[in-house]
């Protein structure tokens, strides 16, 4: 199982990378998201896919019954979903007002705060 | 009373600005309210960072288990030398912000949230120094990261909207791949906890695996904290923000980056396994001559100043490329030195633009003559970063570079002693043309600096004269938390003395 | 010594720096005659000073001092011997005349205040460079007369000429101080030894270490830019733009000397080598000559002066390399004797500048009845520049052909060179003192007088001064000279030259060199032309090579920046991911540990759809015809992720990320519609394959690194604390629950923080709009 799901994760990493090295700020964004997915499924791999049972400690017990999956890369990942959307949302939102400012979402274009042909600075004493 | 103080010092620094964040995000209508609660909370938060100080002292390392979970199963928090005095620095250098701020935040700035997020940056710095867990450190990167983005887009001009798109994309990805490192590290350990990371990784077998997460965690690590040739973020965007925030910025963000690094790379790994240190040595020669290359063709006074912080983060790498109890001491001496005068250096800088109005190095001038005292305050930092003694710059590269001589990488001492002459070459030059040349413009109006503004310019002064001309102390402070850093075990027994579960036994 | 000395000469070292401190008060209230209160502190110096001459010259030396950084090894610690005092009655005695010039110089100008205080300051950082013991302590003080010399030469900051020169003096020197601070690195590092004492106790050691040539140079490195030896000669005279004070006591007596103090300093350990034999007497040489023939060509007197500076620097550099006994004697007459001659005759050329209103030598004549008082000073000096008897510098010249004499080697062109030297500085010292006041009187355009006593009073101390020590030259020799040879020879030494000659090839060599001076003095301005076409013809010298070097560096950064910081981010990110590409494969490769390849995975048909929808669903968003494809595309990769986690046992995690999907979808689409954007990547065919590369490289890695990691075992320790206590203690049965809320809590907090602060965030960002007026990158106000 970790095998075929290493071999996912390898294809979401290159999928996202590529994305995230395109001019436009939005293809950038979709890159950024699905790099996310591929990490929190590093994650759920690197803490072994045990089990297909949830970690859910059964009704008049007092511990897990057998095998079930690692619980603690769930939390982790759970973390990472929240703070990702988090920041996804705050970047879309930048993109949004920066191509109403910029007027473009080709960063190329976007050279506001690092202008192109700016001279050299004063070389007389 | 004291008692509980003492053991809770290690929550105030994090619990305080994150109260004083709710309060301010609550008092929204109130600028004034949010104005002097933030100065209250950061005035207590110092008073707290150095009791934590004085804790560490006298005790050694202090540790807190969150939730009573004893380690590794828990989230601790851990104090030694090292990360208290940066917890201080901060809150020092906060502190001066935030008396800068009575003179410099406008209103539309506090309306659009200045002083919560200001301090929920505080939030994360503070966290980031002080866990002792690997994913904990993960999320108060996150926490700083989102504060800095709120703070970066302040007056949402369009140089800072470029900016930001810029700094969050290649910081965003940097944590993501942070993330990744960790995933990678905790399959190969099962662990999170740094004082059982220390423990166990010594015993597992060197796998590649290891070794390839070291480097990922150093590539993450050198986008924060500005390694050549990954630090293209921190000229795109630094100058774009407003002079309070590029000030703090420069003083705390890369900072936290290097003190992860230096962290995981004594603690977790070893600079000396796997073939590191010539890659961190050959990162860190590049990061100084790249910096110093990069501030000699710019005439906008904050982009010289940020590519200084590249530089002068090339040689902290320094100290850690060569690993050495004396250069970690230097490197040590040398973050605690820097922070205090980059960021005055930009509060500085924010004063020049008050007097002339302009950053521009082309249009300034005349200084020397209508304010010989701002004159004098930009001296001492500009001195101190270039290395010149007796201020508290050329102690730090005396230790760096001397560590170097000693430590047989003669040739990046070499490299850092030129890369000073080239910094107080540059330095001068912004003397040159603020101070000495008289402004090329006709009708030349000097306005007056507020105290507000020189007050915390002086006061970051004077401690930089004071570590300058007796620099035992620090020295000597360093000294110790070089050797806690190089020796884990103390560490580590610091962390697993404390062995109970919450209270009831199973 | 008794400890109340101790503390004595410590507050002799600071006290220019307290006075320097006071300086702007005191002559806010007294104006230019805070000079005469000012010239109190060098005062106390010097007869501080004086108070040593006995035991020096009896042979001891004086240490003293106090700890000051344990940890690095440094102290603050000084050494008085013969050398270390003379330089400090040096510094401070011309210093308390050098005060009172400066007072009567600058009277009337606003900011004399600031320039006393810069000159004091200056004389506390020299003092404490001569009198150092601990190398970072001289060090120390080295680069503070560096910074003090940079706002002295651009006091008059308005003119641009005083800037270039400060920051081509402050570069310079500043390059010779890292050099020098490399220099005493490997010194202590090779020897043990951090101070001076230390390191003079040692003897044979540094000359017979590896890292002795190597030591050599870096020190020559610091030596030779502060003593202006050619080719690092260029600075001294643009430091004329100075002030005539600052010129007087920096460019010709004291700091420019600091460089042979440090080779005088170091010459018992680390001279008599060939090295040093060679190097030294080669530059000096050299200097010593391209310094004269320099000064021909100058008009103006301070440049006159400047260039014969240079020369004399040279003459002590070469002489201090002969390293033979006389030739040590004969260094440290001369030295004493240019300090005094010099200093006089710049403090002359400021008085006739003051008050006749022109430096210009060809503009000057008859001045000797208008300034009687100058003229006097201004022949003393000029007699014992020109090596004449009976005065000081008759004794260095003497002194000095006879080391010529019994020197090996080489003999024949050091003689030649020596004799033409310093009859070229007879031409100038004439020509600087002579020209303006014989002769009929020319217009000048100010009406010429005598200058007030506080300039004329340093002038005339110190030329008299040269002929009184002459006189009594034994007296001289017993506490100046013969302690100050004696610790740069590293033995004792017994001088006998007086003022009576006596004959001898010395004498006739001295003869010679009058002679020769005269003649090309009485041809003067012919000579001057001939320099002028030479240098023409020349063309280039390290002057300009200073402006072209900045300037090349300069272009060189912006060439480098240009490269890596060249504002697109799509490079950014190339080169980011192509050091992580290098970073996953090159451990693996080097290594050789690739994960062995495993079985196809056995999964069950549920399993490869879900697979299958995740892959379409990338595929999709790579190749989106518009932009509702490429968002629908994304949620079907989400989709299929959350699908992936129920199946593998995380339903809590599946829930969240159904949720979190179908937001960032919803909010995608309705943001996107607003945005007019192009609806694919239209990459050209080349980056798509570079990007294609790294994206496959880079995921073929990772997914490789994951199979490595899941291929060793795995240590389950936390999790099985976990499930054991999660209901026992923490009473709840959700175990990724408990995790969150309990054993990690603090993680689930920082992750509120987070989004708290995002709300913050985008509520600013959208709810104020800027109005759409077009801004300049640096206006935040």
């Amino acid at each position: 199982m970790e095998t075929a799901l290493t071999g996912l994760v390898g294809l979401f990493y290159a999928v996202s990378i590529y994305m995230m090295l395109s001019k436009h700020i939005i293809r950038v964004l979709l890159g950024i998201a699905i790099f996310g997915n591929a990490v929190n499924m590093t994650i759920f791999t690197a803490g072994r896919v045990l089990r297909e049972v949830p970690p859910i400690i059964a009704e008049g017990r007092t511990a897990l019954d057998g095998v079930t999956a690692n619980p603690l890369p769930q939390a982790l990942i759970l973390t990472a979903i929240v703070i990702s959307f988090s920041f996804f949302a705050f970047l879309l939102v930048l993109a949004y007002r920066a191509y109403q400012e910029l007027g473009t979402d080709n960063t190329d274009e976007m050279r506001i705060a690092e202008p192109e042909g700016e001279g050299l600075p004063p070389l007389g004493y | 009373m004291p008692e509980f103080m003492n053991d809770t010092a290690l929550l105030w620094p994090l619990a305080i600005p994150l109260a004083t964040a709710a309060i301010c995000a609550a008092a929204w209508a109130y600028p004034r309210a949010q104005q002097g609660a933030s100065l209250a909370g950061l005035v207590l938060t110092l008073a707290a960072s150095l009791l934590l100080l004085d804790s560490v002292m006298s005790q050694g390392i202090v540790t807190k288990q969150f939730g009573g979970w004893a380690p590794p199963f828990g989230i601790s928090f851990v104090a030694d030398r090292f990360s208290a005095a940066m917890v201080v620095i901060s809150s020092v250098l906060a502190l001066a912000a935030g008396i800068f701020a009575i003179a410099d935040v406008r209103r539309r700035q506090v309306k659009a949230g200045f002083y919560p997020l200001f301090q929920g940056l505080m939030v994360g710095v503070n966290g980031a120094f002080l866990t002792g867990d690997i994913f904990n450190l993960y999320v108060w990167f996150e926490v700083m990261l989102i504060a800095t983005l709120g703070l970066i887009t302040l007056d949402r001009t369009r140089a800072q909207l470029d900016g930001a798109i810029k700094y969050a994309v290649l910081n965003l990805f940097s944590t993501i791949l942070f993330l990744m490192a960790i995933g990678l590290l905790y399959g190969v350990t099962g662990t999170l906890n740094m004082a059982d990371l220390a423990r166990v990784l010594p015993q597992t077998e060197g796998s590649v695996a290891l070794t390839v997460s070291a480097m990922l965690f150093l590539l993450a690590f050198g986008i924060k904290a500005g390694f050549f040739p990954l630090f293209f973020w921190l000229p795109a965007s630094y100058h774009t923000a407003t002079i309070i925030v590029s000030a703090v910025f420069a003083g705390l963000l890369t900072k936290v980056g290097v003190y992860a690094c230096f962290r995981v790379f004594t603690l977790l790994f070893e600079v000396n396994d796997g073939g590191i240190r010539p890659i961190v040595a050959f990162f860190a020669a590049g990061t100084m001559l790249f910096g110093v290359f990069g501030a000699a063709i710019q005439w906008d006074i904050r982009r010289i100043l940020s590519f200084h912080i590249i530089s002068q983060i090339g040689y902290i790498m320094l100290g850690l490329a060569i690993a050495t109890p004396l250069a970690m001491a230097g490197a040590v001496f040398y973050i605690i030195h820097h922070i205090v005068v980059k960021a005055n250096l930009f509060f500085v800088a924010g004063a020049i633009h008050r007097a002339t109005g302009t950053y521009d190095l082309r249009k300034a001038g005349g200084l020397m003559k209508s304010s010989p005292l701002l004159a004098v305050l930009f001296l001492i930092p500009a001195l101190s970063l270039a290395g010149i003694p007796p201020l508290s710059g050329f102690w730090a590269k005396f230790m760096v570079i001397d560590a170097s001589f000693r430590g047989d990488m003669a040739w990046i001492g070499a490299l850092a002693l030129f890369v000073g002459l080239l910094t107080v070459f540059s330095m001068s030059k912004i003397w040159i043309e603020a101070f000495w040349k008289t402004s090329p413009r006709k009708v030349a109006r000097v306005r007056a600096v507020p105290v507000a503004m020189l007050v915390p310019i002086a006061a970051l002064g004077l401690i930089t004269l004071a570590i300058g001309f007796n620099p035992e102390p620090l020295v000597a402070f360093a000294n110790v938390a070089a050797a806690t850093m190089t020796d884990p075990a103390e560490f580590i027994a610091a962390v697993f003395a404390e062995r109970q579960i919450a209270g009831a036994t199973p | 010594m008794a400890d109340g000395s101790q503390s004595v000469t410590f507050l002799a070292l600071i006290l220019p720096f307290l006075a320097a401190a006071i300086a702007p008060a005191l002559t806010r209230v007294f104006k230019h005659n805070a000079a005469w209160v000012l010239a109190l502190a060098p005062l106390f110096l010097v007869v501080h000073f004086f108070g040593y001459l006995g035991d020096v010259a009896d042979g001891r030396t004086v240490t003293g001092g106090y700890s000051w950084i344990p940890s690095l090894g440094v102290d603050f610690a000084w050494f008085i011997d013969g050398l270390s005092l003379t330089f400090a009655l040096l510094i401070s005695g011309i210093g308390t005349l050098i005060v009172l010039y400066a007072g009567g110089y600058l009277k009337g100008h606003e900011q004399q205040g600031r320039f006393f205080s810069f000159i004091l300051m200056f004389m506390g950082a020299m003092q404490g460079l001569v009198l150092s013991d601990s190398f970072m302590m001289l060090f120390v003080f080295w680069e503070l007369t560096s910074i003090t010399s940079f706002l002295l030469i651009g006091f008059d900051h308005a003119r641009e000429a005083s800037r270039r020169a400060a920051i081509q003096a402050l570069v310079v020197t500043g390059l010779g101080g890292l050099s020098l601070l490399a220099g005493l690195l490997v010194i202590w590092a090779a020897t043990g030894q951090g101070t001076l004492s230390g390191l003079l106790a040692t003897g044979d050691a540094l000359r017979a270490a590896p890292f002795y040539l190597l030591a050599l140079v870096l020190v020559l490195g610091g030596a030779f830019t502060k003593s202006a030896q050619f080719p690092f000669h260029f600075w001294l005279p643009n430091a004329m733009e100075a002030p005539t004070p600052v010129s007087a006591y920096l460019h010709s007596a004291t700091m420019v000397k600091a460089g042979v103090y440090l080779l005088m300093r170091l010459n018992p350990v680390l001279g008599e080598t060939v090295w040093w034999e060679t190097i030294l007497p080669v530059f000096g040489g050299t200097t010593l000559i391209v310094g004269t023939l320099l000064a021909i060509r100058q008009t103006d007197l301070k440049l006159m002066l400047a260039y014969t500076t240079v020369a004399s620097l040279g003459l002590l550099v070469m002489l201090t390399g002969f390293g033979s006994e006389i030739a040590i004697e004969a260094a440290v007459l001369y030295l004493v004797a240019h300090s005094m001659f010099k200093g006089a005759l710049f403090m002359v050329a400021g008085l006739i500048d003051h008050e006749a209103g022109t430096r210009d030598v060809r503009r000057l004549g008859g001045l000797r009845s208008a300034m009687p008082i100058t003229f006097a000073a201004a022949l003393l000096a000029a007699l014992s520049m020109g090596g004449l008897p009976p005065f000081f510098g008759f004794l260095a010249k003497e002194e000095i052909y006879a080391a010529l004499n019994f020197s090996g080697g080489w003999n024949g062109v050091f003689t030649v060179v020596a004799i033409v030297g310093n009859a070229l500085m007879l031409v100038i010292g004439f020509a600087v003192a002579l020209k303006p006041f014989l002769g009929a009187a020319v217009e000048t355009p100010k009406h010429a007088h005598e200058g007030p006593v506080l300039l004329w009073l340093g002038p005339l101390t110190l030329a008299v001064v040269g002929l009184v020590a002459a006189v009594f030259s034994g007296v001289s020799h017993h506490y100046v000279s013969e302690p100050m040879a004696a610790a740069v020879a590293g033995a004792p030494v017994e001088i006998y030259i007086s003022v009576v000659p006596h004959a001898s090839l010395a004498l006739l060599l001295s003869l010679v060199t009058i002679a020769l001076g005269i003649a090309i003095y009485l041809l003067l301005d012919r000579a001057r032309d001939a320099m002028a076409g030479v240098l023409a013809a020349i063309g280039w010298g390290p002057d300009r090579g200073f402006d072209q070097v900045i300037r090349g560096l300069i272009r060189l950064a912006d060439a480098v920046t240009g490269v890596i910081q060249n504002g697109r981010l799509e490079v950014y990110m190339v080169v980011t991911f192509v050091m992580i590409a290098i970073a996953v494969w090159t451990p693996m490769l080097v290594f050789d540990e690739l994960p062995s390849m495993p079985s196809v995975p056995d999964l069950t048909f549920y399993e490869w759809t879900v697979f299958a929808i995740a892959i379409i669903g990338l595929g999709a968003v790579v190749y989106a015809a518009d932009r509702l494809t490429a968002i629908v595309s994304l949620g079907i990769q989400g989709f299929a992720v959350a699908l992936l986690f129920l199946l593998l046992g995380a339903p809590d995690l599946s829930f969240t990320q159904f949720m979190v999907e179908t937001l960032s979808v919803v909010i995608l689409a309705l943001v996107m519609t607003r945005l007019r954007l192009h609806p694919s990547d239209h990459r050209p065919t080349p980056e798509k394959l570079l990007d294609m590369t790294i994206a496959g490289a880079c995921g073929l890695g990772f997914a490789l690194l994951l199979l490595k990691v899941t291929q060793i075992p795995f240590d389950a320790t936390l999790s099985e604390f976990f499930s054991t206590y999660s209901y026992v203690i923490a009473h709840g049965r959700n175990i990724v629950n408990v995790i969150i809320v309990d054993f990690r809590g603090l993680d689930t907090l920082g992750e509120i923080a987070v989004v708290m602060i995002t709300g913050l965030a985008i509520l600013a960002l959208i709810r104020i709009r800027v109005p759409r007026t077009s801004k300049q990158p640096e206006a935040a106000s």
